[in-house]
Protein backbone atom coordinates (compact mmCIF):
# COMPACT_ATOMS: atom_id res chain seq x y z
CA UNK A 1 0.00 0.00 0.00
CA UNK A 2 1.46 3.33 -1.02
CA UNK A 3 0.22 6.70 0.13
CA UNK A 4 -0.42 8.86 -2.90
CA UNK A 5 0.87 12.36 -3.08
CA UNK A 6 -2.13 14.55 -3.81
CA UNK A 7 -1.64 15.82 -7.37
CA UNK A 8 -4.07 18.70 -6.78
CA UNK A 9 -3.96 19.71 -3.11
CA UNK A 10 -6.43 22.56 -3.71
CA UNK A 11 -9.15 20.13 -4.80
CA UNK A 12 -12.69 21.16 -3.88
CA UNK A 13 -11.82 22.95 -0.68
CA UNK A 14 -9.25 20.41 0.47
CA UNK A 15 -10.49 18.41 3.43
CA UNK A 16 -11.88 21.20 5.66
CA UNK A 17 -9.82 20.06 8.60
CA UNK A 18 -9.38 16.65 10.19
CA UNK A 19 -13.06 16.24 11.18
CA UNK A 20 -14.16 16.42 7.56
CA UNK A 21 -11.75 13.89 6.18
CA UNK A 22 -12.00 10.16 5.70
CA UNK A 23 -9.11 7.83 5.02
CA UNK A 24 -9.59 4.49 3.33
CA UNK A 25 -7.93 1.91 1.12
CA UNK A 26 -8.85 1.75 -2.55
CA UNK A 27 -7.37 -0.32 -5.35
CA UNK A 28 -7.54 1.36 -8.74
CA UNK A 29 -6.46 -0.47 -11.89
CA UNK A 30 -4.45 -2.90 -9.78
CA UNK A 31 -2.63 -0.25 -7.74
CA UNK A 32 -3.36 -0.05 -4.01
CA UNK A 33 -3.86 3.45 -2.61
CA UNK A 34 -4.56 4.98 0.75
CA UNK A 35 -6.94 7.83 0.03
CA UNK A 36 -7.70 10.82 2.23
CA UNK A 37 -10.69 12.77 0.98
CA UNK A 38 -13.59 14.90 2.16
CA UNK A 39 -16.38 12.74 3.60
CA UNK A 40 -18.86 13.79 0.88
CA UNK A 41 -16.55 13.54 -2.10
CA UNK A 42 -17.60 11.41 -5.07
CA UNK A 43 -15.60 8.46 -6.31
CA UNK A 44 -15.10 10.37 -9.57
CA UNK A 45 -13.51 13.32 -7.75
CA UNK A 46 -11.21 11.00 -5.83
CA UNK A 47 -10.17 9.18 -8.99
CA UNK A 48 -9.52 12.25 -11.10
CA UNK A 49 -8.47 14.96 -8.67
CA UNK A 50 -6.83 13.04 -5.85
CA UNK A 51 -5.35 10.02 -7.62
CA UNK A 52 -4.78 11.60 -11.03
CA UNK A 53 -6.69 8.81 -12.79
CA UNK A 54 -8.16 10.67 -15.76
CA UNK A 55 -9.82 7.90 -17.80
CA UNK A 56 -13.28 8.49 -16.28
CA UNK A 57 -14.54 11.88 -17.44
CA UNK A 58 -16.62 14.50 -15.70
CA UNK A 59 -19.65 15.08 -17.90
CA UNK A 60 -22.91 15.91 -16.15
CA UNK A 61 -21.79 14.89 -12.62
CA UNK A 62 -25.28 13.63 -11.77
CA UNK A 63 -25.67 10.24 -13.38
CA UNK A 64 -27.19 11.16 -16.72
CA UNK A 65 -24.33 10.91 -19.21
CA UNK A 66 -22.19 7.91 -18.22
CA UNK A 67 -18.87 9.60 -19.07
CA UNK A 68 -17.63 8.69 -15.58
CA UNK A 69 -18.56 4.98 -15.85
CA UNK A 70 -16.16 2.57 -14.16
CA UNK A 71 -16.38 -1.00 -13.00
CA UNK A 72 -16.31 -1.06 -9.22
CA UNK A 73 -16.47 -3.88 -6.69
CA UNK A 74 -17.97 -2.56 -3.46
CA UNK A 75 -17.99 -5.97 -1.84
CA UNK A 76 -20.71 -7.33 -4.13
CA UNK A 77 -18.79 -8.77 -7.06
CA UNK A 78 -18.53 -5.63 -9.12
CA UNK A 79 -20.48 -3.93 -11.87
CA UNK A 80 -20.39 -0.80 -13.99
CA UNK A 81 -21.70 2.33 -12.30
CA UNK A 82 -21.54 6.11 -12.47
CA UNK A 83 -18.58 7.08 -10.28
CA UNK A 84 -20.00 10.60 -9.89
CA UNK A 85 -22.91 9.20 -7.85
CA UNK A 86 -20.93 7.05 -5.42
CA UNK A 87 -19.73 8.64 -2.18
CA UNK A 88 -16.06 7.67 -2.46
CA UNK A 89 -15.70 6.31 1.06
CA UNK A 90 -18.42 3.71 0.45
CA UNK A 91 -15.81 2.01 -1.72
CA UNK A 92 -13.48 1.56 1.28
CA UNK A 93 -11.39 -1.55 0.73
CA UNK A 94 -12.92 -2.01 -2.70
CA UNK A 95 -11.54 -2.11 -6.20
CA UNK A 96 -12.11 0.07 -9.24
CA UNK A 97 -11.28 -0.77 -12.82
CA UNK A 98 -11.28 2.17 -15.20
CA UNK A 99 -10.82 2.25 -18.95
CA UNK A 100 -7.09 1.74 -18.23
CA UNK A 101 -7.90 -1.82 -17.12
CA UNK A 102 -9.76 -2.59 -20.33
CA UNK A 103 -6.81 -2.06 -22.66
CA UNK A 104 -3.48 -3.82 -22.26
CA UNK A 105 -0.82 -2.49 -19.85
CA UNK A 106 1.40 -1.46 -22.77
CA UNK A 107 -1.29 0.64 -24.40
CA UNK A 108 -2.67 -2.23 -26.47
CA UNK A 109 -6.32 -1.76 -27.31
CA UNK A 110 -9.07 -4.21 -26.41
CA UNK A 111 -11.35 -5.72 -29.06
CA UNK A 112 -14.05 -3.18 -28.16
CA UNK A 113 -11.62 -0.28 -28.46
CA UNK A 114 -10.37 -1.58 -31.81
CA UNK A 115 -13.95 -1.82 -33.04
CA UNK A 116 -14.66 1.78 -31.95
CA UNK A 117 -11.68 2.91 -34.03
CA UNK A 118 -12.54 0.74 -37.01
CA UNK A 119 -16.16 1.92 -37.11
CA UNK A 120 -15.39 5.61 -36.57
CA UNK A 121 -17.30 5.61 -33.29
CA UNK A 122 -15.12 8.26 -31.67
CA UNK A 123 -15.51 11.96 -32.32
CA UNK A 124 -14.60 14.39 -29.54
CA UNK A 125 -13.89 11.46 -27.23
CA UNK A 126 -15.23 12.64 -23.88
CA UNK A 127 -17.94 9.95 -23.84
CA UNK A 128 -15.74 7.20 -25.24
CA UNK A 129 -14.29 5.68 -22.09
CA UNK A 130 -17.78 5.43 -20.63
CA UNK A 131 -19.20 3.86 -23.77
CA UNK A 132 -16.35 1.36 -24.04
CA UNK A 133 -16.75 0.49 -20.34
CA UNK A 134 -20.51 -0.10 -20.70
CA UNK A 135 -20.11 -1.98 -23.98
CA UNK A 136 -17.39 -4.22 -22.53
CA UNK A 137 -19.65 -5.08 -19.58
CA UNK A 138 -22.46 -5.92 -22.01
CA UNK A 139 -20.30 -8.25 -24.14
CA UNK A 140 -18.84 -9.91 -21.03
CA UNK A 141 -22.36 -10.87 -19.92
CA UNK A 142 -24.11 -11.23 -23.30
CA UNK A 143 -21.79 -12.22 -26.15
CA UNK A 144 -24.50 -12.11 -28.81
CA UNK A 145 -26.62 -9.03 -28.08
CA UNK A 146 -29.38 -7.84 -30.38
CA UNK A 147 -29.38 -4.24 -31.55
CA UNK A 148 -32.17 -3.53 -29.05
CA UNK A 149 -30.10 -5.04 -26.23
CA UNK A 150 -27.09 -2.93 -27.23
CA UNK A 151 -29.19 0.23 -27.26
CA UNK A 152 -30.68 -0.67 -23.87
CA UNK A 153 -27.25 -1.34 -22.36
CA UNK A 154 -25.91 1.99 -23.64
CA UNK A 155 -29.01 3.97 -22.61
CA UNK A 156 -27.10 5.60 -19.75
CA UNK A 157 -24.29 6.87 -21.97
CA UNK A 158 -24.75 10.08 -23.92
CA UNK A 159 -22.81 11.20 -26.99
CA UNK A 160 -23.33 14.85 -27.89
CA UNK A 161 -21.50 14.51 -31.20
CA UNK A 162 -24.58 12.47 -32.31
CA UNK A 163 -22.53 9.37 -32.95
CA UNK A 164 -24.87 6.61 -31.75
CA UNK A 165 -25.13 4.83 -35.10
CA UNK A 166 -21.37 4.29 -35.32
CA UNK A 167 -21.16 3.36 -31.64
CA UNK A 168 -23.84 0.66 -31.93
CA UNK A 169 -22.14 -0.59 -35.10
CA UNK A 170 -18.85 -0.78 -33.19
CA UNK A 171 -20.40 -2.91 -30.46
CA UNK A 172 -21.92 -5.21 -33.09
CA UNK A 173 -18.49 -5.51 -34.75
CA UNK A 174 -16.78 -6.24 -31.44
CA UNK A 175 -19.39 -8.89 -30.66
CA UNK A 176 -18.83 -10.57 -34.04
CA UNK A 177 -15.05 -10.45 -33.59
CA UNK A 178 -15.30 -11.88 -30.11
CA UNK A 179 -17.53 -14.71 -31.30
CA UNK A 180 -15.07 -15.41 -34.09
CA UNK A 181 -17.56 -14.96 -36.91
CA UNK A 182 -16.10 -11.74 -38.24
CA UNK B 1 -17.61 -1.18 10.82
CA UNK B 2 -15.72 -0.92 7.57
CA UNK B 3 -15.05 2.75 8.22
CA UNK B 4 -15.79 5.13 11.06
CA UNK B 5 -14.90 8.80 10.74
CA UNK B 6 -16.37 11.89 12.43
CA UNK B 7 -18.67 12.55 9.48
CA UNK B 8 -18.86 9.20 7.71
CA UNK B 9 -19.77 5.77 8.94
CA UNK B 10 -19.82 2.59 6.86
CA UNK B 11 -21.45 -0.28 8.76
CA UNK B 12 -21.30 -3.85 7.53
CA UNK B 13 -24.12 -5.37 9.59
CA UNK B 14 -27.66 -4.28 10.41
CA UNK B 15 -26.78 -4.10 14.13
CA UNK B 16 -23.91 -1.73 13.34
CA UNK B 17 -26.19 0.34 11.11
CA UNK B 18 -28.88 0.64 13.80
CA UNK B 19 -26.31 1.60 16.43
CA UNK B 20 -24.92 4.25 14.07
CA UNK B 21 -28.45 5.51 13.35
CA UNK B 22 -29.08 6.00 17.06
CA UNK B 23 -25.69 7.61 17.66
CA UNK B 24 -25.78 9.93 14.65
CA UNK B 25 -29.33 11.23 14.21
CA UNK B 26 -27.98 14.20 12.25
CA UNK B 27 -26.34 12.07 9.55
CA UNK B 28 -28.02 11.63 6.18
CA UNK B 29 -28.74 7.97 5.52
CA UNK B 30 -27.45 7.16 2.06
CA UNK B 31 -27.65 3.87 0.16
CA UNK B 32 -26.80 4.11 -3.53
CA UNK B 33 -26.18 7.85 -3.39
CA UNK B 34 -27.94 8.44 -6.70
CA UNK B 35 -30.21 11.10 -5.23
CA UNK B 36 -28.16 12.43 -2.35
CA UNK B 37 -24.97 13.14 -4.28
CA UNK B 38 -26.62 15.38 -6.94
CA UNK B 39 -28.62 17.08 -4.17
CA UNK B 40 -25.40 18.00 -2.36
CA UNK B 41 -23.73 19.05 -5.61
CA UNK B 42 -26.59 21.39 -6.44
CA UNK B 43 -26.98 22.49 -2.81
CA UNK B 44 -30.57 21.24 -2.73
CA UNK B 45 -29.75 19.98 0.73
CA UNK B 46 -27.00 20.12 3.28
CA UNK B 47 -25.72 17.20 5.28
CA UNK B 48 -23.81 16.96 8.53
CA UNK B 49 -22.45 13.56 7.54
CA UNK B 50 -23.28 10.26 5.91
CA UNK B 51 -24.49 6.98 7.33
CA UNK B 52 -23.98 4.71 4.32
CA UNK B 53 -25.96 1.47 4.11
CA UNK B 54 -24.23 0.46 0.89
CA UNK B 55 -22.12 -2.28 2.44
CA UNK B 56 -24.79 -3.87 4.67
CA UNK B 57 -25.18 -7.12 2.74
CA UNK B 58 -28.17 -8.23 4.85
CA UNK B 59 -30.26 -5.41 3.36
CA UNK B 60 -29.69 -6.56 -0.22
CA UNK B 61 -31.65 -9.25 -2.01
CA UNK B 62 -35.15 -10.61 -2.42
CA UNK B 63 -36.86 -13.56 -0.74
CA UNK B 64 -40.42 -14.83 -0.42
CA UNK B 65 -42.26 -15.26 2.85
CA UNK B 66 -45.82 -16.50 3.22
CA UNK B 67 -46.96 -15.18 -0.15
CA UNK B 68 -45.08 -11.90 0.15
CA UNK B 69 -42.17 -10.84 -2.01
CA UNK B 70 -39.74 -9.48 0.60
CA UNK B 71 -37.33 -6.98 -0.92
CA UNK B 72 -34.40 -5.84 1.21
CA UNK B 73 -34.31 -2.05 1.35
CA UNK B 74 -30.78 -2.01 -0.07
CA UNK B 75 -31.72 -4.08 -3.11
CA UNK B 76 -30.67 -2.23 -6.24
CA UNK B 77 -33.42 -1.21 -8.65
CA UNK B 78 -31.58 -3.16 -11.37
CA UNK B 79 -32.52 -6.38 -9.57
CA UNK B 80 -36.21 -5.39 -9.71
CA UNK B 81 -36.25 -5.06 -13.51
CA UNK B 82 -36.77 -8.84 -13.63
CA UNK B 83 -39.16 -9.04 -10.65
CA UNK B 84 -42.16 -11.38 -10.96
CA UNK B 85 -44.53 -8.44 -10.36
CA UNK B 86 -45.25 -6.73 -13.69
CA UNK B 87 -45.85 -3.33 -12.10
CA UNK B 88 -42.62 -3.39 -10.14
CA UNK B 89 -40.77 -4.58 -13.24
CA UNK B 90 -42.12 -1.74 -15.39
CA UNK B 91 -41.52 0.92 -12.74
CA UNK B 92 -37.96 -0.29 -12.09
CA UNK B 93 -37.11 -0.61 -15.80
CA UNK B 94 -38.06 3.02 -16.47
CA UNK B 95 -36.07 4.47 -13.55
CA UNK B 96 -32.96 6.43 -14.57
CA UNK B 97 -30.46 4.51 -16.67
CA UNK B 98 -28.83 1.06 -16.38
CA UNK B 99 -25.80 2.70 -14.75
CA UNK B 100 -28.02 4.43 -12.18
CA UNK B 101 -30.18 1.36 -11.51
CA UNK B 102 -27.20 -0.70 -10.36
CA UNK B 103 -26.77 1.66 -7.39
CA UNK B 104 -30.21 3.21 -6.79
CA UNK B 105 -32.12 1.19 -4.18
CA UNK B 106 -35.79 0.52 -3.47
CA UNK B 107 -35.26 1.84 0.06
CA UNK B 108 -33.91 5.14 -1.21
CA UNK B 109 -36.82 5.47 -3.63
CA UNK B 110 -39.34 4.90 -0.83
CA UNK B 111 -37.77 6.96 1.95
CA UNK B 112 -36.97 9.92 -0.32
CA UNK B 113 -40.79 9.97 -0.69
CA UNK B 114 -41.13 12.51 -3.48
CA UNK B 115 -44.45 12.30 -5.36
CA UNK B 116 -42.86 11.48 -8.73
CA UNK B 117 -40.72 8.55 -7.52
CA UNK B 118 -41.17 5.59 -9.87
CA UNK B 119 -41.76 2.75 -7.45
CA UNK B 120 -44.33 4.40 -5.18
CA UNK B 121 -47.56 3.99 -7.22
CA UNK B 122 -46.73 0.32 -7.75
CA UNK B 123 -46.25 -0.26 -4.03
CA UNK B 124 -49.50 1.56 -3.23
CA UNK B 125 -51.55 -0.28 -5.85
CA UNK B 126 -50.02 -3.58 -4.79
CA UNK B 127 -50.80 -3.14 -1.10
CA UNK B 128 -47.16 -3.17 0.01
CA UNK B 129 -46.09 -3.09 3.64
CA UNK B 130 -42.81 -1.84 5.09
CA UNK B 131 -40.50 -3.31 7.71
CA UNK B 132 -39.19 -0.50 9.91
CA UNK B 133 -36.44 -1.58 12.27
CA UNK B 134 -34.83 0.07 15.28
CA UNK B 135 -32.78 -1.25 18.17
CA UNK B 136 -36.14 -1.97 19.87
CA UNK B 137 -37.28 -4.32 17.09
CA UNK B 138 -39.20 -4.33 13.82
CA UNK B 139 -42.67 -2.99 13.14
CA UNK B 140 -44.56 -3.60 9.92
CA UNK B 141 -46.70 -0.75 8.59
CA UNK B 142 -48.75 -0.34 5.42
CA UNK B 143 -47.08 1.71 2.70
CA UNK B 144 -50.45 3.46 2.35
CA UNK B 145 -50.11 6.35 4.79
CA UNK B 146 -46.31 6.05 5.27
CA UNK B 147 -45.63 9.14 3.16
CA UNK B 148 -47.22 12.14 4.91
CA UNK B 149 -45.91 14.99 2.75
CA UNK B 150 -43.39 15.33 -0.10
CA UNK B 151 -40.14 13.96 1.30
CA UNK B 152 -41.67 13.27 4.72
CA UNK B 153 -42.43 9.78 6.07
CA UNK B 154 -43.53 8.07 9.26
CA UNK B 155 -40.00 6.81 9.90
CA UNK B 156 -39.23 7.41 13.58
CA UNK B 157 -35.98 8.47 15.19
CA UNK B 158 -33.54 5.58 15.28
CA UNK B 159 -35.46 3.61 12.65
CA UNK B 160 -34.34 2.34 9.29
CA UNK B 161 -36.48 0.97 6.47
CA UNK B 162 -35.16 -2.58 6.23
CA UNK B 163 -37.53 -4.29 3.77
CA UNK B 164 -40.47 -3.75 1.47
CA UNK B 165 -43.07 -6.54 1.36
CA UNK B 166 -45.22 -6.83 -1.73
CA UNK B 167 -48.04 -9.41 -1.72
CA UNK B 168 -47.44 -11.84 -4.56
CA UNK B 169 -50.63 -12.02 -6.56
CA UNK B 170 -51.99 -13.98 -9.44
CA UNK B 171 -53.29 -11.34 -11.75
CA UNK B 172 -52.14 -8.39 -13.76
CA UNK B 173 -49.95 -5.51 -12.62
CA UNK B 174 -48.46 -2.70 -14.66
CA UNK B 175 -47.07 0.82 -14.41
CA UNK B 176 -46.93 3.74 -16.84
CA UNK B 177 -45.66 7.28 -16.69
CA UNK B 178 -45.47 10.31 -18.92
CA UNK B 179 -42.79 12.96 -18.97
CA UNK B 180 -41.55 15.81 -21.05
CA UNK B 181 -39.41 13.61 -23.28
CA UNK B 182 -38.96 9.94 -24.05
CA UNK B 183 -35.52 9.35 -22.52
CA UNK B 184 -34.28 9.56 -18.92
CA UNK B 185 -37.29 11.47 -17.68
CA UNK B 186 -38.81 12.13 -14.31
CA UNK B 187 -42.53 11.38 -14.24
CA UNK B 188 -44.78 14.35 -14.85
CA UNK B 189 -47.47 11.94 -13.68
CA UNK B 190 -47.51 8.18 -13.23
CA UNK B 191 -49.96 5.40 -12.48
CA UNK B 192 -49.97 1.75 -11.48
CA UNK B 193 -52.65 -0.90 -11.69
CA UNK B 194 -53.22 -4.24 -10.03
CA UNK B 195 -56.12 -6.34 -11.25
CA UNK B 196 -57.17 -9.69 -9.89
CA UNK B 197 -60.44 -11.60 -9.65
CA UNK B 198 -62.15 -8.94 -11.75
CA UNK B 199 -61.26 -6.11 -9.36
CA UNK B 200 -58.95 -3.27 -10.42
CA UNK B 201 -56.96 -1.10 -8.05
CA UNK B 202 -55.14 2.02 -9.24
CA UNK B 203 -52.58 4.31 -7.65
CA UNK B 204 -51.05 7.53 -8.91
CA UNK B 205 -47.80 9.46 -8.69
CA UNK B 206 -47.62 13.27 -8.78
CA UNK B 207 -51.40 13.34 -8.50
CA UNK B 208 -51.10 15.07 -5.13
CA UNK B 209 -48.49 15.72 -2.45
CA UNK B 210 -48.35 12.01 -1.55
CA UNK B 211 -48.95 8.76 -3.48
CA UNK B 212 -52.68 8.72 -4.11
CA UNK B 213 -55.43 6.13 -4.49
CA UNK B 214 -59.17 6.31 -3.94
CA UNK B 215 -62.06 3.88 -3.52
CA UNK B 216 -64.14 5.86 -6.03
CA UNK B 217 -61.44 5.48 -8.68
CA UNK B 218 -61.12 1.74 -8.01
CA UNK B 219 -64.90 1.33 -8.28
CA UNK B 220 -64.90 3.13 -11.64
CA UNK B 221 -61.84 1.18 -12.82
CA UNK B 222 -63.45 -2.12 -11.86
CA UNK B 223 -66.64 -1.10 -13.68
CA UNK B 224 -64.63 -0.29 -16.81
CA UNK B 225 -62.80 -3.61 -16.52
CA UNK B 226 -66.20 -5.31 -16.33
CA UNK B 227 -67.67 -3.37 -19.25
CA UNK B 228 -70.17 -1.67 -16.91
CA UNK B 229 -68.72 1.83 -17.37
CA UNK B 230 -67.01 3.83 -20.10
CA UNK B 231 -63.51 5.26 -20.34
CA UNK B 232 -65.07 8.71 -19.92
CA UNK B 233 -66.58 7.61 -16.61
CA UNK B 234 -63.16 6.56 -15.30
CA UNK B 235 -61.48 9.73 -16.61
CA UNK B 236 -63.99 11.98 -14.87
CA UNK B 237 -63.74 9.99 -11.62
CA UNK B 238 -59.95 10.29 -11.71
CA UNK B 239 -60.18 14.02 -12.44
CA UNK B 240 -62.37 14.50 -9.38
CA UNK B 241 -60.18 12.38 -7.10
CA UNK B 242 -56.74 13.85 -7.80
CA UNK B 243 -55.18 17.10 -6.63
CA UNK B 244 -52.07 17.42 -8.79
CA UNK B 245 -49.37 20.05 -8.31
CA UNK B 246 -48.87 23.01 -10.63
CA UNK B 247 -45.21 23.72 -11.41
CA UNK B 248 -42.76 24.62 -14.15
CA UNK B 249 -43.02 21.11 -15.63
CA UNK B 250 -46.79 21.00 -16.12
CA UNK B 251 -50.04 22.63 -15.14
CA UNK B 252 -52.44 20.98 -12.72
CA UNK B 253 -54.96 20.75 -15.57
CA UNK B 254 -52.52 18.89 -17.79
CA UNK B 255 -51.69 16.48 -14.99
CA UNK B 256 -55.37 15.89 -14.22
CA UNK B 257 -55.98 15.07 -17.88
CA UNK B 258 -52.89 12.85 -18.22
CA UNK B 259 -53.75 10.90 -15.07
CA UNK B 260 -57.11 10.00 -16.61
CA UNK B 261 -55.39 8.91 -19.81
CA UNK B 262 -52.96 6.68 -17.89
CA UNK B 263 -55.78 5.21 -15.79
CA UNK B 264 -57.75 4.20 -18.87
CA UNK B 265 -54.62 2.91 -20.59
CA UNK B 266 -53.70 0.65 -17.67
CA UNK B 267 -57.23 -0.66 -17.10
CA UNK B 268 -57.48 -1.40 -20.84
CA UNK B 269 -54.25 -3.39 -20.63
CA UNK B 270 -55.63 -5.26 -17.63
CA UNK B 271 -58.82 -6.02 -19.55
CA UNK B 272 -56.84 -7.34 -22.52
CA UNK B 273 -54.73 -9.46 -20.17
CA UNK B 274 -57.89 -10.91 -18.65
CA UNK B 275 -59.33 -11.60 -22.10
CA UNK B 276 -62.09 -9.08 -21.48
CA UNK B 277 -61.17 -6.44 -24.01
CA UNK B 278 -59.18 -5.82 -27.12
Amino acid sequence: MTAVEDPRPEVAGGTDGPDSSVTFALTVDGTAHEVTARWDESLLTVLRDRLGVRGPKTGCAHGRCGACAVKADLGDGGHVLCSCLVPAATAAGGTVETIASIGGPDGALSDVQEAFLAEGAVQCGICTSGFVTAATELLDTNPDPTRTEIEAALYGNLCRCTGYGRIVAAVETAARTRRGDA
Amino acid sequence: MLLEAPRFVLPETLAEALAARAERPEAVVVAGGTEVMPDLLWRNRTAAGFLSLRRVAALRGTTTDGGDLVIGAGTPVAALTTAPDGGLRAAASSLGTPLVRTEATIGGNVVSALPYRNLLPTLLAGGATLELTSAAGTRVVPFDGFVTAPGVTGLREGELLTAVRLPAHVGFADYAKVGRRNAQFVATVSAAVVSRDGVARLAFGNAGPIPLRSDAVDTAATALLDGQATADDLRSTVAAAVDPPEDAVASADYRRHALGVLAVRLVTRAAVDAGLGS
